[in-house]
């Protein structure tokens, strides 16, 4: 007994240092990073005594006094005009009228040579129960303002989901081109590696090993050397077109690169082999008699392939295409490289707004997106490859 | 025997697809020109000596040895470790635990760099050599767990019993036997999680500083910004060492297939 | 004799599964004492539990008159020999045998030198360098039991260390063992599942089922006074015939079959008049004649089937209400299909089996 407990101790102790490590710098990192995508403390910081405050108002009755007065020592803390602006702006967008209330309430405030009792005296709309109800709902920590922008929805003055107006619709248009151009790339990976695969399997000695050892050198390649290699074959100097020239097959150079064609060849390349292997591993578990064994009992070649040999393979293909589909929806480097301002996918934009322009909420949502798209579909795939080969 | 024919050719040029981009790339390493394309107008090393010489890619080249160094080690460590814990199937979570430990390599790079970027800001650590090895340490991590969980399953348990029973207290039963028996899976971790730190951008773009620019990400800024047979040449480098780093692999795995 | 091993009252569970079941076991030192039983009746787990790899659930092992399930497994000084050899795969013969000596901190010099008489004692010398991935199967065995028996351990363990040998080597292997086992006095507990090995090389057979001890004795009180109806199908092939028991003499007993015969027969155990029994007859105690003869115990039969089988004739019969079978010397004649015959056998070659 003792000795299986302190065998647990000690498996225990072992583990440890990776599980801290992990939960650490890869599970904190993105529960930080979904949290920055539904939180938004920034009008909370802006007027903390309203905040203490409100929350003891039964949101129905007229402001009390104390609520007044702390919202005027708040506003008239505030140093931050941008904060203060964006404060606004948010507050409009939910209680229209926001803008112009503001307005003339922190001049009043500014104004030290009278200042004003209470805000009620400053403007009448400071009695109805709406705008300070606007307030309370800023003052909340959490919102899904990112989670909706980042399928293109929004919230209108009355608090419903609606559609954003196409000219702030470009999430969508980019979730839908990361799908497509995945979808693209694993259409053309299976299209490519399904019989690459088969023939592969069928061979043996120096013949599959050549065909493996060309599907493993890329893979174990660095991405950038096999990204590089693809830029300077396409580009408008590059060898492909010098060949398709010489060959008199083309008058004038191919578009191929900052263009969508370079980053589907790009792509196809580099995960050929997720598609490739997995296939072949299923391929090589079936028995190699079966292809005779159903010609013997009569089976034309393509009728014997589709009743025998792609039901049996249709697993590996699965396999293959999930493995190329999530990890092309990730992509980053190639379509950032390769692609122009129109290839670019859901990880450039994420990038874009994490670096580019410091809305980390933005990112945060649009992340969130994509790992939940990711580890869904990865979810799936674990499924399919921990079945027991040979079930069908 | 047509049949024959196109699989022939299909498999031909699909293997030129394969490999052609990889050796179209290396002639270019040894131009004398400013411009990456053929025809080469004559050979020169200028490149080479631009890679070792210049401030920017010298610097990149000691960055990637110094983080790839790092976070060999930290993978290691902490990968072996925690697949030896895992061989104990009394474990609670232990597939949970697996499960988590191989998540890494599933999220994307950018996912995880925002949040590692937003996560080390908060302890100082952006702009850190130290920043840099742990966020190439999560991503190759998975690697060693991967090949060293596969060594220790390899080995018979009943082996470890038999050193028991012939003497040997746990302590000498892990050094003397586990150890060396998990070794090659340890060595080929080690070498992959080298190679993950060695090819990493996207998390280096996320939380290196100018000052731990590495190799890949001087490579990355340099396709985008002006690129140079320095590219080339660097590529020529890692292919080389992809080489190198591949026959290692292959060579430890056929050590530990001739010893079972 | 003294008592060398004993297992006192030992349960072991795993989980809800009762894998040995208030088990009592006496082994005497220099005995060689087998663990007979099908697969999945808990001899390894016993075995393992001698070695300290596991724990009994409840229960005590003793050796020589003091408890020991508190030592760990380094500090019993067993030598244990697994069905899989349980080589180390990164060391050369030699290396493998010297680690239980390298682990007694014994010094260079003596290593060399018992490494060196253990290597003879298995006829293994020429080996000594190469890796164990490099040894035939038997080869590797040999290595194993050199390497259980260089440190002089108090006990051996082998847990079906032969089956994995094929027919030859495993007799030959067989006799090896008993034969070391009688030069060096050593005290062995030997799991298999194969009957006849286990009668071959033990002094004391332990018959399992189940997790319990059906019956436990010398080869032949096991083969020819089998306890109950396990071990008497367990061990050789028997003819079961059911009867009720018409009276008892001391140690035999007169049984009414379902036919009307009566026959007299030895008893194991104790049974009482009236009570419904087991007969169970060896087929090569059945002797075969066209006559009634003198024997105690005849039953008329007739042949349905008989079977040329090398070194003797199988004969089945059918009497009026149970088939029989008898196997006969290869001198014996013929016994066409058909044929009415009466199967004779004394009253010694049959036991009672109270169910
Ligand atoms: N570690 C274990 N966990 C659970 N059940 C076990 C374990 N080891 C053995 N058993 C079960 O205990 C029973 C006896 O096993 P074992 O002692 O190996 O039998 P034998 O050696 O006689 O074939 C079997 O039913 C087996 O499935
Ligand atoms: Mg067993």
């Amino acid at each position: 007994m003792s000795a299986a407990s302190s065998r647990t101790g000690r498996s225990l102790i072992l583990l440890a240092p990776l599980l801290l490590f992990l939960i650490g710098f890869f599970v904190w990192p993105l529960f930080s990073m979904m949290s920055q995508a539904v939180s938004d403390p920034a009008v909370l910081k802006l007027l903390p005594r309203s905040a203490e405050v409100l929350a003891d108002w039964d949101r129905k009755s007229p402001p009390s006094a104390a609520m007044q007065t702390a919202l005027m020592e708040d506003l008239k803390a505030v140093d931050d005009d941008q904060a203060l602006g964006d404060m606004v702006r948010r507050l409009n967008s939910a209680r229209s009228g926001f803008r112009t209330l503001m307005g003339k309430t922190t001049s009043a405030l500014d104004e030290t040579a009278n200042p004003p009792a209470d805000l009620v005296s400053i403007d009448k709309r400071w009695e109805k129960p709406e705008f300070w109800l606007a307030i309370a709902d800023a003052l909340s920590p959490y919102t899904d303002r990112n989670l909706l922008a980042a399928v293109d929805f929004g919230r209108n003055a009355a608090g419903e989901i609606e559609h954003l107006p196409p000219d702030q619709s470009v999430n969508s248009v980019i979730l839908a081109r990361t799908f497509w151009i995945a979808g693209l790339v694993t259409f053309f990976c299976a299209l490519i590696g399904f019989p690459y695969a088969i023939i592969a399997a069928s061979l043996d000695g120096w013949k599959r090993d050549l065909m493996l050892g060309a599907v493993l050198l890329p893979l174990w390649t660095s991405l950038l050397v096999r990204t590089a290699a693809w830029f300077i074959l396409l580009q408008e100097k590059g060898l492909i077109n010098d060949l398709l020239l010489t060959l008199g097959i083309i008058n004038s150079p191919l578009a191929l690169i900052f263009n969508r064609t370079g980053v589907i060849i790009a792509m196809t390349h580099v995960l050929l082999p997720f598609m490739v292997l997995p296939i072949y591993s299923v391929l090589i578990t079936i028995p190699k008699n079966l292809m005779p064994a159903a010609a013997s009992l009569g089976a034309p070649p393509l009728r014997a392939f589709l009743r025998v040999l792609l039901p049996l393979s249709l697993r590996g293909v699965a396999s293959g295409g999930l493995l190329v589909f999530i990890s092309a929806i990730g992509y980053y480097i190639t379509p950032a490289l390769i692609g122009g301002p129109g290839d670019q996918m859901i990880s450039s934009i994420i990038a874009f707004y994490a670096t580019g322009s410091a809305n980390w909420g933005m990112a945060g949502a649009l992340g969130m997106v994509l790992l939940v798209a990711t580890l869904v579909l990865y979810s799936v795939y674990a499924r399919l490859s921990s079945e027991e080969p040979g079930r069908r | 025997m047509p049949m024959k024919i196109a699989k022939a050719t299909f498999a031909t040029l699909t293997i030129l697809f394969l490999v052609a981009p990889l050796i179209a790339i290396l002639p270019l390493a040894f131009t004398s020109s400013v411009i990456l394309t053929y025809p080469i107008p004559s050979w020169s090393l200028r490149w080479f000596e631009e890679l070792f010489f210049a401030d920017a890619w010298r610097r990149a080249i000691v960055n990637s040895l110094i983080i790839g160094t790092g976070t060999t080690l930290l993978a290691t460590i902490l990968g072996t470790a925690a697949s030896l814990g895992l061989r104990n199937r009394l474990i609670l979570f232990r597939g949970t635990m697996r499960t988590l430990f191989l998540l890494p390599m599933v999220v994307p790079a950018v996912v995880l760099g925002v949040g590692m970027q937003v996560l080390l800001a908060g302890f100082g650590l952006t702009n850190s050599y130290l920043g840099v090895i742990i966020a190439h340490t999560v991503v190759a991590v998975p690697f060693v767990v991967v090949s060293v969980t596969g060594a220790l399953a390899g080995i018979d348990e009943r082996v470890e019993l038999a050193a028991q029973s012939l003497g040997a207290a746990p302590i000498t039963v892990f050094r003397r036997i586990t150890l060396p028996l998990a070794m090659p899976g340890v060595l080929s971790g080690a070498v992959l999680a080298f190679a993950t730190s060695l090819d990493e951008v996207v998390l280096t773009l996320f939380v290196a500083g100018p000052n731990q620019r590495t190799l890949a990400r001087q490579m990355f800024s340099s396709i985008r910004e002006n690129i140079s047979p320095a590219i080339a040449a660097a590529a020529f480098l890692f292919i080389v060492a992809t080489v190198v780093i591949g026959l290692v692999v292959v060579l430890s795995r056929s050590m530990l297939a001739k010893r079972r | 004799m003294a008592e060398f091993i004993r297992f006192e009252r030992i349960t072991k569970f795993y989980g809800p599964l009762c894998v040995v079941e208030n088990l009592d076991l006496g082994i005497e030192k220099g005995e060689f004492v087998s663990l007979l039983g099908p697969s999945g009746s808990g001899k390894t787990t016993l075995l393992m539990m001698l070695a300290g790899f596991e724990q009994p659930t409840s229960g005590n092992i003793l050796l020589d008159g003091t408890a020991i399930n508190a030592v760990p497994t380094h500090k019993r000084d067993m030598g244990v020999v697994f069905q899989s050899y349980a080589l180390f795969p990164h060391m050369s013969v030699g290396e493998n045998i010297a680690f239980p000596l390298q682990m007694r901190g014994i010094g260079k010099a003596e290593v060399d030198e018992r490494v060196k008489r253990a290597l003879g004692m298995v006829q293994l010398s020429a080996l000594v360098d190469r890796r164990p991935s490099q040894l035939s199967g038997g080869q590797q065995q040999r290595v194993a039991l050199a390497r259980a028996l260089v440190f002089e351990p108090r006990v051996v363990l082998m847990d079906e260390p032969l089956g994995a040998l094929d027919k030859n080597l495993r007799e030959q292997m067989q006799l090896d063992i008993r034969d070391l086992h009688r030069r060096l006095g050593l005290t062995i507990v030997f799991v298999t599942h194969d009957q006849s090995e286990a009668l071959t090389m033990s002094d004391r057979v332990a018959v399992f089922n189940k997790g319990r001890i059906e019956q436990i004795g010398t080869p032949r009180q096991v083969y020819d006074e089998p306890a109950t109806r396990f071990v008497a199908e367990f061990i050789g092939e028997t003819n079961l015939v059911e009867g009720v028991v018409e009276a008892v003499q001391g140690q035999e007993a007169t049984v009414r079959l379902p036919s009307g015969a009566q026959i007299v027969s030895a008893v194991s155990g104790t049974v009482a008049r009236g009570q419904s029994v087991f007969l169970s007859i060896r087929p090569e105690r059945v002797d075969l004649s066209e006559a009634r003869g003198e024997a105690r115990n005849v039953l008329e039969t007739e042949v349905t089937d008989s079977v040329y089988q090398g070194d003797h004739l199988r004969v089945q019969l059918q009497n009026a209400t149970h088939p029989l079978i008898a196997k006969l010397g290869r001198r014996s004649r013929e016994f066409p299909p058909g044929t009415k015959v009466f199967a004779a056998f004394s009253a010694g070659d049959c036991r009672v089996i109270a169910p």
